[in-house]
């Protein structure tokens, strides 16, 4: 077995692989809320919280979403997607130092810390998108084929997720301020992704701009998921873009991040042992 | 294979790092030594043109002084670091040691870290559901595998780390500096079972003790500032490391 022979080996699930990335995400998940009281629970706490707060602020107060039909649904969906992705390419980024000491003992695909990380992120979210199921059936939303997309669409937001996170974890090992510019980007990325104020509001106000929104993939894969799980009615970048080129940014975005994060990551990884 | 008589063949292998000089990590600083135009760490080489193969079933030891690239030569060997330049042929499955106990959870309990570490090995629950009573037998704690690792005793943890490296199955087994685990009745317990596994196993051991050199080895390399300065019997060679600290 050479050394150049193994990069190139094409099967990248192997057996040995797939035991690790299991036993790392069933470590991970196990110590995640290890030595709280209410545990697990955790994984919905938080969504669930941010949610209240943002419902009472928004809807209560501001009365940001009385047109809307559904919008606490609207609202949950859309704060139980941007959690995931937060904790997806959070987890991703900081599981690589993590697990510094581990990759300076014994050799390992790298990529397996990043995927087992996001993995238990999709975890919660697959919780959460079932509380968010009972809420909207409870809030008289209806059954409907459309829901099948769903899952479609959480692979897309998962695919961009792990490529940001492949992409800035791996430049993070040797500067750890990436973390924290993320951390801070994140937090102007949410006011840029229509969570709290309706897509609606912002087509009112200016057109241009709503169109401009929606050419980010985060606010694709939400609306979308809005569109196909609540109501048809949910504008989407399908309906309010034209240009048919266009209409595909978001899907493009989402394969070039994943694409240039597997390619810098593979190229990165063979040093983090000597670099972290 | 070509090489099916040896375990391990290396040819003219070099591993040098980048050792950073400014005083901390960061973007600033690699943006300043950018525009100064300053590389901003020092290549210091570790390795330098190290050959040597290893026959299937050979007990090699690898000596040398604190510093002198064994831990190196080591990581190379198990793919931890990549290597400037040079080949490794590895023929066979490699369980390395680097470190005892590799992913060790303080958190998790006995039994859950073997598994995790096994898993870290490349082995499947399966495999060691096979291995597992082996190795909490020779670790002589069955009683306390259901416990969480942070109450075990220190001592504990290492016997029970060495006994998955010992009882792991792979072709090639490379140990630094673990032997001297347990108190005296398990140090006897594995000095015999090391006795044992001669001419059965290829294992490589890097170690700064050379009673176990002389016991335990069939050949060994002295190691000195990155360069192989003597490969022989292990008596010779523990002679030869002596003297580099007598001259």
């Amino acid at each position: 077995m050479l050394y150049n022979k193994d990069m190139k080996m094409p099967e990248v699930f192997t057996r040995k692989n797939r035991i690790l990335l299991n036993e790392l995400t069933k470590t991970d998940f196990k110590l995640r809320y290890q030595g709280s009281v209410l545990g697990y629970l955790w994984a919905l706490i938080r969504p669930m919280l941010l949610f209240g707060i943002l419902y009472l602020v928004f809807a209560k107060f501001l009365r940001f979403g009385d047109e809307i039909p559904f919008y606490p649904v609207y609202l949950l969906t859309g704060t139980v997607l941007w959690s995931f992705f937060t904790e997806c390419t959070n987890q991703g980024i900081q599981s690589l130092i993590i697990r510094s000491g581990l990759m300076r003992k014994i050799y390992f695909p790298k990529w397996i810390i990043v995927l087992s990380a996001t993995t238990t992120a999709l975890i919660n979210l697959g919780i959460n998108l079932l509380v968010v199921v009972i809420f909207a059936l409870a809030s008289g939303v209806s059954f409907s084929l459309s829901w099948l997309l769903v899952p479609i669409l959480v692979l897309e937001l998962y695919l961009l997720s792990i490529g940001l996170a492949l992409f800035l974890g791996s430049i993070n090992v040797k500067y750890r301020d990436i973390g924290s510019i993320w951390e801070v980007l994140l937090q102007a990325l949410f006011y840029a992704v229509p969570i709290i104020y309706p897509l609606s509001l912002v087509v009112s106000y200016n057109e241009f701009a709503a169109k401009i929104l929606m050419l980010n993939p985060i606010a694709q894969v939400i609306q979308d998921i809005r569109f196909s799980l609540i109501t048809p009615e949910t504008i989407t970048g399908w309906g309010i873009i034209e240009n048919i080129f266009l209409k595909f940014i978001p899907i493009l975005i989402t394969i070039i991040i994943l694409a240039v994060g597997i390619l810098v990551f593979k190229k990165k990884s063979k040093y983090f042992a000597e670099e972290i | 294979m070509a090489n099916a008589k040896y375990s391990v063949v290396v040819k003219n292998l070099n591993k040098s790092f980048k050792l950073p000089t400014e005083k901390s990590w960061g973007l600033k600083q690699a943006i300043f030594c950018r525009l100064r135009g300053i590389k901003g760490y020092q290549k210091q080489e570790v390795l330098k043109s190290i050959s040597f193969k290893v026959k299937k079933g050979e007990f090699l030891g690898i000596v040398g002084r604190n510093g002198s690239g064994k831990s190196t030569l080591l990581k190379t060997l198990s793919k931890i670091y990549v290597p400037d330049s040079g080949n490794i042929k590895i023929n066979g499955t490699i369980v390395p040691f680097i470190e005892l106990g590799v992913g060790f959870n303080p958190e998790l309990t006995g039994r859950e870290n073997v598994y995790l570490n096994g898993a870290l090995l490349g082995f499947s629950n399966k495999e060691m559901d096979e291995m597992y009573d082996e190795i909490v037998d020779f670790a002589e704690l069955a009683p306390f595998m259901h416990q969480k690792l942070k109450n075990y005793s220190s001592g504990m943890q290492v016997r029970l780390a060495f006994s998955i490296a010992i009882r792991a199955r792979g072709d090639i087994l490379i140990l630094d500096e673990v032997l001297a685990v347990g108190d005296a009745a398990f140090q006897e317990k594995c000095n015999k079972y090391f006795e044992d596994l001669k001419g059965k196993q290829t294992i490589i051991l890097v170690t700064h003790d050379m009673e176990n050199v002389r016991r335990f080895c069939d050949r060994a390399i002295l190691i000195e500032n990155g360069k192989i300065v003597k490969d022989d019997k292990p008596s010779k060679v523990a002679d030869a490391y002596f003297k580099l600290f007598n001259e």
